[in-house]
């Protein structure tokens, strides 16, 4: 049986693209009568999941934004040589995916974060990562690696900054180097250096989103303001001092960017709830406020429960990243209540905001992040809590928030599409994604992340700078993936082998009706100010 | 004692051949090559070690000294801790560009307090029998520019090596200086983000 791969691009014709929205504060849309036979063109403001009011989230496209900082216009024909470039390695890269994939079946890493500290930076369990992470200064000095020490990895730090100084001495830029199935990408934010090193099938432009995630968290944990202050003061500065303490933030923001589609589509996932259940606990946060909160958040795990902000005010969906890192970081605000300095870079990168973090009981997973600009507000958010748990009681709305925790997913099976696997659907008014629990078959965290992989894929082809598509169909030994982006909602799924490529629109029409159909459980419809 | 060590960028400067390789390679490998090719750009090896109880782990960087390289070694001398002026005792010239390699230095690596800057000079290969440069000459010279030590070294016979990389140290950790933390009181202020639809840097 000859092995055969196919992967099929469709491209529409015809079809005028919107016009990018410049602006961060997001358009309000009147509500359209909503057809009862949803179709793929959508309009934006009218899908599943989109809210009926203003939205809750800066209004953000899935990849342009992140990147737009650190690609001035002046850069445009250079980068577009190195797409052009990337596209002529791209059959190659494939091929070097799959024999990589194979020899690591069934392989077993366990990832302690320690451990991976400890490594030696000479071993070949060193070398054999799927991705390497490295921040330093852009004086050479080593701030952060993913794995190894700092210390041990001077020389190597050296290398990049000088690989970086030796093309900019010619004023010229480095993006990346291609090499031996493997791709090292650089990123300068003055004044940090970001290099990351794949071999895996990531293009350049995800290895590069990957790199802003690590930079706005360096910049969460210190603001911008400060960052450039310590290395204008001292060009030697070691960064380390001011980050201790750190690190398994920035470990844990890079294994969720290897697992969690929420990062890569700039989205978050509600937790499944009943509509009313949800206005209760929207309401009960609006009337828990205090004169300098601008943002109440409600998290179950890596789900948000509910936002409430301030009036015109709007929090970026990598900022809400950045918290839900900080929480799930770390246990020791399960105990108390926590009060820390946080910035959120997208907001304004300049300064801290402070925020009270405690969870509703110790052994619940629901937590509450009040966001305040006073940081003598320590008293005063520790009584919205006091004052929302209240409520929440005395309208009963406790025990349903109790009883959703204990499924704070759902099935496919729930949905009633033979041979779908999985998807991963965004509505982008609303900047909330829904997914369903991943079957037995891609548990294994090593499934996960290559199934991650594989959407990541296909994002980076529906979303390429300069031949985006709008549907994307590739057939791989193991499975079949089908993606495709509208004005109102991106949508990326994974079948089985055995389908077709004519299965997977029609379980397009079937999985939108289903989603028309469960929209109020499972997105935020109507956001709440104070 | 498993605290992260001190990081610290340290740069050797000087004409070529008088022995800054040699220098970098005994102290970091303990090893001497008397059949020593020019350094082309820069290379830099790392050492670790314990300072009057501080760990410290040292980025070397050993520059290329002539001229045509200029370019290639300018770029790394922002942000070095400490600079380690090399000559040889037997090549008076070496001794005499002293000042050009200072007056280089200062000027790329854009250091914000000029006056306070850490130099260590080395006069190396002290094992030969002809010396053009006395001690004594050497020594005002280091009295005149700042007061900075001065070791007579030779790569070659391991003299004085481990002890200029050590005072090197010392010198970075004599001006330590804390970096102002007022900053991370600064918080948001809703009403001027407001004026700022988008914030881009760089």
């Amino acid at each position: 049986m000859p092995d055969v791969r196919m992967a099929a691009y469709v491209h529409s014709k015809g079809v005028s693209w919107e016009v990018k929205n410049d602006t961060l504060m997001p358009s309000d849309r009147l509500r359209q009568d909503r057809s009862e036979s949803p179709t793929p063109g959508l309009v934006e403001g009218t899908e599943p999941g989109a809210g009926q009011e203003g939205a809750m989230f800066v209004h953000a496209q899935s990849f342009e934004d992140l990147t737009a900082d650190s690609e001035p216009n002046t850069d445009n024909k250079s980068a577009e040589v190195d797409d052009a470039q990337e596209e002529a390695l791209e059959e190659g890269d494939e091929e070097e995916h799959l024999e990589s994939e194979q020899e690591e079946k069934g392989k077993e890493e366990l990832k302690n974060s320690n451990k991976a500290k400890e490594e030696d930076v000479t071993s070949e369990t060193w070398r054999s990562h799927r991705k390497h992470v490295f921040v330093l200064s852009e004086a050479g000095k080593p701030i952060y690696t993913r794995y190894g020490t700092e210390e041990a990895l001077s020389s190597i730090m050296g290398v990049m900054m000088l690989l970086m100084s030796f093309v900019e001495d010619k004023k010229n830029i480095i993006r990346s180097i291609h090499a031996d199935g493997y791709r090292v990408v650089f990123l300068r934010k003055t004044p940090l250096i970001l290099v990351g090193v794949s071999r895996t099938s990531c293009s350049d432009r995800e290895l590069t989103r990957e790199l802003q995630y690590v930079y706005f968290q360096i910049v969460s944990l210190l603001t911008l303001t400060q960052l450039n202050h310590v290395f204008q003061h001292r060009q030697s500065y070691d960064l380390r001092r001011l980050l201790a303490g750190s690190e398994h933030l920035t470990d844990n923001l890079l294994r969720l960017l290897d697992r969690d589609p929420g990062l890569l589509l700039s989205a978050v996932m509600c937790l499944p709830l009943a509509n009313s259940a949800r206005d209760v606990v929207s309401s009960s946060l609006q009337a828990a406020k205090a004169k300098n909160l601008v943002f109440s958040i409600l998290l179950a795990g890596n789900r948000l429960v509910t936002l409430v902000r301030k009036k015109d005010q709007f929090l970026h969906h990598m900022d809400l990243h950045l918290l839900f890192n900080l929480v799930g970081s770390s246990s020791s605000f399960r105990e108390g209540e926590g009060w820390t300095p946080i910035c959120l870079p997208k907001f304004n990168p300049a300064g801290f905001f402070h925020a009270h973090i405690s969870y509703l009981e110790p052994a619940s997973d629901l937590c509450l992040i009040l966001v305040s600009t006073d940081r003598e507000d320590f008293f005063n958010l520790s009584d919205c809590k006091k004052r929302f748990l209240e409520r929440l009681r005395r309208r009963s709305a406790y025990q349903s928030l109790q009883e959703a925790l204990n499924t704070p997913s759902y099935s496919l099976s729930q949905v009633g599409i033979p041979e779908l696997r999985h998807f991963v659907y965004k509505s982008k008014s609303s900047g909330l994604y829904t997914s369903p629990d991943l079957p037995a078959l891609y548990e294994g965290g090593e499934e996960q992340e290559r199934l991650m992989g594989l959407y990541q894929h296909l994002h980076s082809c529906l979303h390429h700078p300069t031949r985006p598509l709008r549907c994307i169909y590739r057939c791989t030994d193991t499975e079949n993936l089908y993606a495709l982006v509208t004005s109102g909602f991106e949508l990326y799924l994974c079948f089985s082998p055995l389908g077709t490529k004519s299965l997977a629109v029609s379980a397009v029409n079937r999985l939108l009706k289903w989603i028309r159909k469960e929209e109020d459980r499972l997105f935020i419809l109507s956001p709440l100010t104070y | 004692m498993s605290g992260k060590s001190l990081l610290l960028k340290v740069i050797l400067l000087g004409d070529g051949g008088v022995g800054k390789s040699s220098l970098m390679n005994r102290y970091v490998t303990d090893r001497f090559d008397s059949q020593s090719f020019h350094t082309i750009g820069v290379e830099f090896l790392n050492r670790d070690l314990e300072i009057d109880g501080r760990l410290v782990t040292l980025q070397i960087w050993d520059t290329a000294g002539q001229e045509r390289f200029k370019s290639l070694r300018t770029p790394f001398y922002r942000g070095a801790d400490c600079c380690l002026l090399t000559f040889a005792v037997d090549d008076l010239q070496s001794f005499q560009n002293l000042g050009c390699w200072k007056k280089e230095f200062m000027y790329y690596s854009d250091v914000r307090d000029p006056e306070r800057f850490p130099f260590v000079v080395l006069g190396n290969k002290v094992d030969k029998e002809e010396r053009e440069v006395g001690e004594d000459e050497a020594r005002a010279w280091c009295e005149e520019n700042g007061c900075c030590p001065y070791f007579e070294t030779s790569a070659k016979d391991d003299t004085n090596v481990g002890a200029a990389f050590e005072a090197a140290v010392r010198e970075v950790l004599a001006s330590e200086d804390p970096i102002d933390h007022t900053l991370l009181s600064s918080s948001i202020d809703l009403h001027g983000n407001r004026k700022v639809t988008r914030s881009s840097c760089c």
